[in-house]
């Protein structure tokens, strides 16, 4: 696949040219190929979902972008920049939420402000408004000096996202940010995230996301376009265009379009699904 | 049936100072008076003051069996030695000599271990260099260096201070490591996305989730260091706890030995009480975690 083909007329968000990552296990100098030749574009300000069977590379392509990790070949650009090393300007939302025990609600979520680059420039004042600002998004004003082992999953993860928006990314990159959590929770913060992430495209600042998930479901429900991956070693295997029209809500989940979406990509992966359990 | 009920009681004991939210209390209004006389039977101060009755009980029986003074007072006779000592102020000089020196000892190794415990933990060179020599001398008792102390300090005050900072050291240095080397990388990782530096990440991140694998070391320290001073001051030092009872061991007054050894028991047991607090006031999240309790 070659990225000229990519069927857009806008400059990408992210550019990622057929990147590979091979481990190399220290001890006994084993390698694994764990993506290869990965190549994808992403436009900005649409939320792109990646799906694809456990163990497929998903995390690894998102920690590569979020420059956790470097690739072994090939390149990951945003906005014509190299990405290298991590910063502020790609926020990450990982699977357990990685919050910090020892922090209340707001002082979480105020972290980036207060100890990273995201605060630069800005009075206290102005800092304190923001933690306020999201701390209300996600609606934990009542928890908001609460730490989080005091919280259920879904506030944690409600946490979460205010500390990712409240470092002001361009970018979101979410590890199955949803996946720990119950049935019922999930679907509710599905529809939390788009009234959030939509809400900020009414001020004409929509943010690019990439969202990994193994719910198939999930991704249709969220996405523009969804990227199926196959695995062994992970690579792109289709990418399908969500054509269900925003807003969306609860009940696009009966219309059969999104049957039929859900079901062209679960047999795209099926095979797999099945191979890797057997 | 008997061995039953004492691993009951046990597990009691060590289960209600740990949470003690956990044991949910009925209001006394709608409670039976079955179940009135089951909290009283496990109410914290019972359970404790009943193994002190049991203990005390013994004690009197052997003393009456051994019926010499000497090698074992009853428990009266230590009991009026110790309102004796106590109210001559003798008592209390020497705990504030005791504790004083305890304190100086312990800012002194945890001022040494720590930093150098994350250091070890940071940079794989220092660790594989200086672990070896921590583990040669860590199973060499404190005591063992109180002869050739004697040589170096002489009797006095620093002799006692040395043994405790060395005995107090290791585990302070170990937990430390543990618990550097234990920080989920993750943490590390959200604050690196988060455009926070490398100092920051090390003060604000490495330095808080290390904290109560740290406070656990000092509360091993403690206990180390506190039992180590009595034998450093039995040989070493003219002042003390440890001091005071070789003293009054010389002069045969056996009751007296008998309080100061009490005394260090309950300066220990309130100290240890003082670090729990200070453990769940400082690691507030580390509780229900099952670290540091």
């Amino acid at each position: 696949m070659t990225v000229a083909t990519m069927p857009t007329s806008q400059k990408p968000k992210l550019r990622l040219q057929n990147v590979t990552k091979e481990f190399v296990a220290k001890r006994t100098g084993q390698k694994t190929l764990a993506v290869s030749d990965f190549s994808l574009d992403v436009r900005p300000g649409e939320f792109l979902c990646v799906v694809g069977p456990s163990g497929c590379g998903k995390s690894t392509v998102l920690n590569m972008i979020a420059g956790l990790d470097q690739p072994t070949e090939g390149s990951i650009v945003m906005d014509g920049q190299l990405v290298t090393r991590p910063g502020a300007e790609r926020g990450v939302m990982f699977q357990d939420y990685a919050l910090f025990p020892w922090k209340s609600v707001r002082d979480n979520v105020g972290f980036g402000l207060k100890h990273g680059t995201p605060g630069n420039g800005l009075s206290p004042v102005e800092r304190r408004e923001r933690v306020d600002h999201f701390v209300k998004m996600v609606g934990l004003e009542a928890a908001a000096t609460k730490y989080p082992h005091q919280l259920s999953g879904g506030m944690r993860q409600r946490v979460a996202l205010a500390r990712l928006l409240a470092n002001g990314p361009e970018v979101l990159l979410m590890d199955e940010p949803l996946g720990a959590l119950d049935a019922q929770t999930r679907m509710v913060l599905q529809v939390e995230l788009l009234r959030i992430w939509g809400e900020a495209a009414d001020h004409g600042e929509r943010k690019t996301v990439v969202f990994i998930t193994h719910g198939i479901d999930e991704a249709v429900f969220l996405a523009d376009r969804v990227v199926v991956m196959s695995s062994h070693p992970g690579r792109v295997s289709a990418v399908i265009d969500i054509d269900i029209p925003r807003p969306r809500t609860e009940h696009i989940r009966s219309e059969p379009r999104f049957g039929q979406l859900t079901d062209e990509i679960w047999s795209l992966i099926r095979d797999e699904a099945y191979q890797a359990i057997a | 049936m008997v061995s039953l009920m004492e691993t009951r009681s046990a597990k009691e004991l060590s289960e209600i100072p740990v949470d003690p939210s956990a044991v949910r209390r009925p209001a006394r209004a709608t409670m039976s008076p079955g179940q009135l006389a089951g909290r009283f039977w496990r109410a914290r101060w019972f359970v404790v003051l009943r193994a002190f009755a049991v203990f005390i009980a013994l004690w009197w029986g052997v003393s009456a069996w051994v019926s010499s003074p000497i090698q074992m007072p009853t428990p009266a006779k230590v009991f009026d030695a110790f309102l004796g000592l106590a109210s001559s102020g003798e008592l209390f000089q020497h705990i504030w000599i005791s504790t004083q020196r305890l304190l100086v000892a312990l800012v002194v190794a945890t001022t040494i271990a720590v930093p150098l415990g994350f250091f070890m933990a940071l940079n794989r060179e220092a660790n594989a260099f200086i672990d070896p020599l921590v583990e040669l001398l860590r199973p060499i008792s404190g005591i063992a260096w109180i002869p050739l102390g004697l040589f170096i300090f002489g009797v006095g005050g620093t002799l006692p201070v040395f043994i405790m900072a060395y005995v107090a050291f290791f585990p302070l240095l170990l937990n430390t490591v543990d618990g550097v080397k234990g920080i989920d990388r993750k943490l590390l990782a959200a604050a690196e996305t988060m455009g926070v530096s490398r100092r920051a990440r090390l003060t604000h991140i490495a330095v808080p989730a290390a904290l109560p694998s740290v406070m656990v070391g000092f509360r091993i320290a403690f206990a180390s260091a506190w039992a180590a001073i009595i034998a450093a001051e039995l040989i070493g030092s003219p002042s003390g706890l440890g001091f005071a009872i070789e003293w009054y061991r010389q002069l045969l007054m056996s009751p007296k030995v008998f309080a100061f050894i009490m005394t260090i028991g309950a300066v220990g047991y309130l100290c240890d009480l003082g670090l729990r607090a200070l453990q769940r006031k400082l690691t507030p999240w580390a509780e229900g975690t099952g670290i540091g309790q």
